[in-house]
């Protein structure tokens, strides 16, 4: 499954547009982590578990987006968006992650 | 083996930043003790060597290693000045109950995360387990909640369940109307026929927050899923009214309103669009 931001894909021609595919997930608040990592921020440490629970939760989203686009028999996404967006929480770390595309089918150019 | 050099070269150079940054939270450490930098008696260096410890190593493992290696020295520095400043400092301290209070009592403060996740979540947890008292006693609290709002918790989660974003995905798919996330799709022939935007906002359920956060954020989640397809929908219903059977350059947005984040707002929002032909890529 190819992925792009882009517009079209180099080198290959879409034969159809199957449509939009999204994909989710949302990292909640955790009163441990929260003060862990606060207490990181003052001392000058990355707080790299935040950073580990934004992949997870971008990867879950993807492989929504993905599984969905290969049930519509797509071979590739383009136009692909994310975005990370704040809704609130106990202490405001509550992030939705979203991933959305056009799912595509394509074949390879013949020139 | 190659890679096992590399991580045994990374090992010895994060092992030397921590010294390092050790060594100048213990020279600040020093200084604050030998000029007697303290106020009503407690000396500044308790505060500012751990500081000084972690901003030291923090910006040598940044240079040298590429990345930091979590302000290790810091916690060194925090358990050394605690050590000293009120045990090994302290003259009146005896070897009694009280001292050995007071030892686990500042070795709790040095390391809370740790020492609160073995308290709380490890004692705790084990005896609850054994005994089962927590469970029992929130099962009786959840019934008791649940009677007074007469709202069983059982119907709230299946409402969730209900939905399933795989058959709503094909739904939105297969209504004569294809959503386009790129701006210009050069494999499509069409007229645009202008600039759509709709919004839909969905209540937060500050109701459901006797929940468990799981619980609470699988619902959020839900919500959030099903109020995006409810809101693309309505997109794709305002452009075919206009004629249209497509959108481009579509962006799905998400804020939290509302007096104290009580809604979620979504906006989808794109270029409606006429495709002129039936086309081989529609």
């Amino acid at each position: 499954m190819i992925l792009t931001s882009a517009n079209t894909l180099e080198n290959k021609k879409i034969k159809e547009y199957k449509g939009l595919v999204t994909g989710e997930s949302l990292i909640g608040a955790n009163i441990y982590k929260d003060l862990f990592s606060g207490v990181r921020d003052v001392v000058g440490g990355r707080t790299s578990r935040y950073e580990e629970e934004i992949k997870r939760a971008r990867d879950i989203a993807l492989e929504s987006m993905k599984e969905k686009a290969t049930q519509l028999n797509a071979n590739a996404i383009i136009g692909l968006k994310i975005s990370y967006d704040n809704l609130g929480g106990t202490m405001g770390n509550t992030i939705l992650i979203t991933a959305y595309g056009t799912a595509v089918f394509y074949e390879e150019n013949e020139n | 083996m190659k890679i096992d050099k590399q991580r045994l070269g990374n090992l010895q150079k994060a092992f030397n930043t921590i010294a390092i940054g050790t060594a100048a939270g213990l020279a600040v450490y020093a200084i604050f003790l030998y000029f007697h930098i303290d106020i009503f008696g407690w000396n500044l260096g308790l505060l500012f060597a751990p500081l000084a410890a972690g901003y030291v190593e923090t910006k040598i493992a940044e240079r040298f290693i590429g990345e930091d290696i979590g302000a290790i020295s810091a916690f060194i520095l925090f358990l050394v000045t605690v050590a000293y400043g009120f045990i090994i400092n302290n003259p009146t301290l005896g070897y009694n109950i009280i001292t050995i209070g007071s030892i686990v009592i500042i070795i709790q403060a040095a390391i809370p995360t740790f020492i609160n996740y073995f308290g709380i979540v490890v004692v705790v947890g084990t005896l609850s387990y054994l005994t089962g008292f927590f469970k029992e006693n929130m099962d009786k609290l959840r019934n008791y909640v649940r009677r007074l709002r007469n709202k069983p918790e059982k119907e709230i989660i299946d409402t969730v369940s209900l939905f399933s974003e795989t058959e709503s995905n094909k739904v939105l798919n297969s209504q004569n109307f294809i959503y386009i996330t790129s701006t210009d799709p050069k494999d499509l022939d069409y007229d645009i026929l202008g600039f759509f935007y709709v919004t839909k906002i969905i209540n937060r359920n500050t109701h459901i927050m006797h929940l468990s956060p799981e619980k609470v954020e699988k619902k959020h989640l839900n919500d959030l899923k099903h109020g995006k397809d409810e809101c693309l929908i309505k997109l794709a219903d305002e452009i075919k009214e206009l004629g249209g059977n497509g959108v481009v350059d579509l962006d799905i947005l998400y804020f939290l309103n509302g007096i104290g984040g009580s809604e979620f707002q979504i906006i989808a929002r794109g270029m409606g669009i006429k495709i002129k032909e039936e086309h081989p890529a529609f």
